[in-house]
């Protein structure tokens, strides 16, 4: 007995030696979003208060899960701060994008980013990768498109300013412009958006809402989520407002996932580049 | 993927969902020999469907001149570049299609057109293969030739754009084959743009989704055939429902001419897709060229319709094209008229066999007076 014992005792301490000295090396970084407690969330992504936040450097990953898949990385990370104002959630996301793509076209894409977070707080998590049947995630989208404004009010010279074209029916010298009658004839014209598609219009406030039960289920929601975004000199800083899971708590915190989509690699639906769940807490100052 | 057996390749393939035929397939016939690319189905289509905003480039009816014309541009020969040779052997493809040269992360091999490629929708009309050499003389096939190749969706059994659709926004009616992309639940990923062949889904800028020919399936509920084939002046095109191999039945004219005769015969069936819009060859063009666009069986199908002339079933059903409005399910042969009739016997139209030949004299004694063509 006691050979075993003294070689147990010395293991003990050799291990409290060691995990001693690591505690004084440099603490790692927290791997979690710490949303801080504010009274107002600010929706530009400039705002003074976003220095106030820490910031968390998320790695991202190819989404190659589901076809039709990403297989070249493209942006490799996101950085992202988070306040709370008790009611909502407000997140800034920045990465580095050289191109800025934000011109619609038959063969562009555009830059965009999203967030996601369960849509209510379960013991379990829903799958990372946009949730799964019965355990629903609810996502904020961004588009840099989106700045270019309603793109079928302003036509095809959105696209092609030089463009010329005769003659549209709906434009006829006879329908009376703006008239009832003239509005819903060219809705005809533009199925999508006469079946009140959301991808056929700009949302009003920067952001679209979308829920998702697995890859290939969005279905629009109509909640009141903000985005706003601006240029930096090495990409896009995007601040995202939104609700947090129905049941959130302070107290327990809740996780978000993030992903990336980079236009001039023509990434778009699920060809993006996506984080895993990453836990997120609420602090003060 | 599953296993889904295509009758046009003589074998089982690879596809992302099971086989799940429609209850019948609308169809059609295209004559070749008739085509004088006049464009009459394109501003049918073009004036029907796509005059709104953002569709202004979108054809989705073409008709372009082989060998140097294509829309968008060099929509087949870029892909049967990326699929590389391959090989039929006794009416069996022996080689890949595009689902099973899908690359790792895709579900189909494509490739997605820039706008550039179509900003050219009529390139190369008129081109002709060859030179004039001295002593040339006409002979079959032509040494110096072209030939209109008009084109639609192909309303595929297996379509490619609706395996590519990560979402499932396309279907397929189960009513009648047709392929429609539903307008409420598109995302405009394009990846159908991507996936598709043939080129035939267009994704309009201006609202953010993907559109395609609907081979006016209104008017087929209606029991009519579509825009771009009552308004061709060469009557080139009949729509029907076509049949698998085995249940062919030689009173319905798709089938006849399609399963029976072997005279028309589907475009790029290498691919995979199973398209229901059948071609019946142009007999001036060299056969090697039309191998490779319409498969193995292009001789025979040159061969018979050469012959029709001899032949009053085939001749006489050629003559039905463009003959009425109206969808002719089934027809029948009574000496030198051909009739078009529904499916409870009911005539729909009656056709002669040749059309009948006047002459004029020169001069009409009755009243006395000079007819001339010219005054």
């Amino acid at each position: 007995m006691l050979k075993l014992r003294l070689p147990l005792t010395l293991l003990v301490g050799a291990a409290v030696i060691v995990g001693g000295c690591r505690r004084h090396a440099v603490a790692p970084p927290p791997q979690e979003i710490q949303a801080l407690l504010v009274k107002e969330l600010p929706t530009d992504p400039t705002d003074s208060v976003w220095r106030q936040t820490r910031e968390l450097r998320i790695p991202l990953l190819l989404q190659d899960l589901v076809e039709p898949r990403l297989l070249q990385p493209s942006t490799s990370y996101v950085a992202v701060r988070a306040l709370y104002d008790g009611r909502r959630f407000a997140f800034r996301l920045e990465w580095e994008d050289a191109t800025e793509n934000a011109d619609p076209g038959i063969a562009t894409f555009s830059d965009a980013c999203a967030v996601q977070l369960p849509q209510k707080v379960e013991a379990v998590l829903p799958a990372p990768q946009m949730g799964e049947k019965g355990h629903p995630v609810e996502i904020t989208l961004w588009k840099a498109v989106w700045k270019k404004g309603p793109l079928l009010e302003k036509g095809i010279q959105a696209v092609y300013p030089n463009a010329a074209v005769d003659h549209y029916p709906f434009q006829a010298a006879s329908l009376v412009p703006g008239a009832t009658a003239q509005q819903e004839m060219a809705l005809r014209y533009s199925p999508a958006r006469r079946l009140g598609n959301d991808v056929a219009s700009v949302p009003e406030k920067g952001a679209q809402d979308i829920m998702a039960e697995g890859p290939g289920t969005i279905t629009p929601l109509q909640k009141n989520s903000q985005a706003q975004a601006v240029r930096t000199a090495q990409g896009w800083a995007v601040v995202i407002v939104r609700d947090p899971p129905a049941g959130f708590s302070p107290d327990s915190g809740t996780h978000v996932a993030f992903a990336i989509w980079d236009g001039a690699h023509q990434e778009t639906g699920s060809r993006k580049m996506r984080s895993a769940w990453v836990p997120l807490h609420i602090v003060q100052n | 993927m599953a296993i889904v057996y295509n009758w046009q390749l003589g074998r089982t393939m690879s596809y992302w969902y099971p086989e799940s035929r429609p209850q019948r397939q609308y169809a059609a016939v295209f004559d070749l020999n008739k085509c004088i690319a006049c464009q009459s189905c394109t501003l049918a289509c073009k004036t029907t469907w796509t005059s709104g905003k953002g569709q202004e480039y979108m054809l989705w009816n073409n008709v372009e001149t082989k060998p140097y014309g294509s829309y968008p541009l060099a929509w087949e020969t870029k892909l049967l570049e990326m699929l590389g040779p391959q090989t039929w052997q006794d009416g069996k493809y022996l080689g890949r299609t595009i689902f099973e040269a899908a690359p790792a992360g895709e579900r189909v091999l494509g490739w997605r057109p820039d706008d550039y490629d179509y900003a050219f929708p009529n390139t190369g009309e008129d081109d002709c293969a060859g030179h004039v050499e001295r002593g040339l003389a006409l002979d079959l096939p032509h040494a110096v030739w072209f030939f209109y190749l008009p084109r639609i969706c192909n309303h595929c059994t297996y379509p490619a754009c609706l395996a590519a659709c990560p979402r499932g926004s396309i279907y397929k009616r189960p009513e009648d084959g047709i392929v429609l992309l539903d307008q409420g639940r598109c995302r405009g990923y394009r990846e159908c743009v991507k996936a598709c062949p043939y080129k035939k889904v267009f994704f309009n800028p201006l609202t953010g989704t993907s559109e395609k020919c609907i081979f006016c399936f209104p008017k087929r509920e209606q029991g009519l055939q579509p825009q771009c084939f009552v308004n061709c002046i060469g009557k080139i095109r009949l729509a029907g429902y076509i049949s698998v191999p085995e249940s062919a039945n030689p009173d319905n004219p798709i089938d006849y001419l399609v399963h029976v005769r072997k005279v028309a015969l589907p475009l790029l069936p290498q691919l995979g897709l199973e398209p229901n819009v059948y071609y019946i060859p142009p007999v001036h063009v060299p056969v090697r060229f039309l191998e490779q666009l319409f498969g193995p069986h292009v001789q025979n199908a040159i061969q018979t319709y050469l012959n029709a002339k001899d032949d009053p079933d085939l001749a006489g059903l050629i003559q039905l094209f463009g003959c009425t409005e109206k969808i002719v399910p089934r027809w029948k042969r009574q000496n030198d008229w051909i009739l078009g009739i529904e499916e409870d016997g009911t005539e729909i139209v009656r056709v002669p066999l040749r059309e009948p030949v006047f002459e004029r004299p020169l001069f009409d004694e009755r009243f006395q007076v000079a007819r001339h063509n010219c005054p």
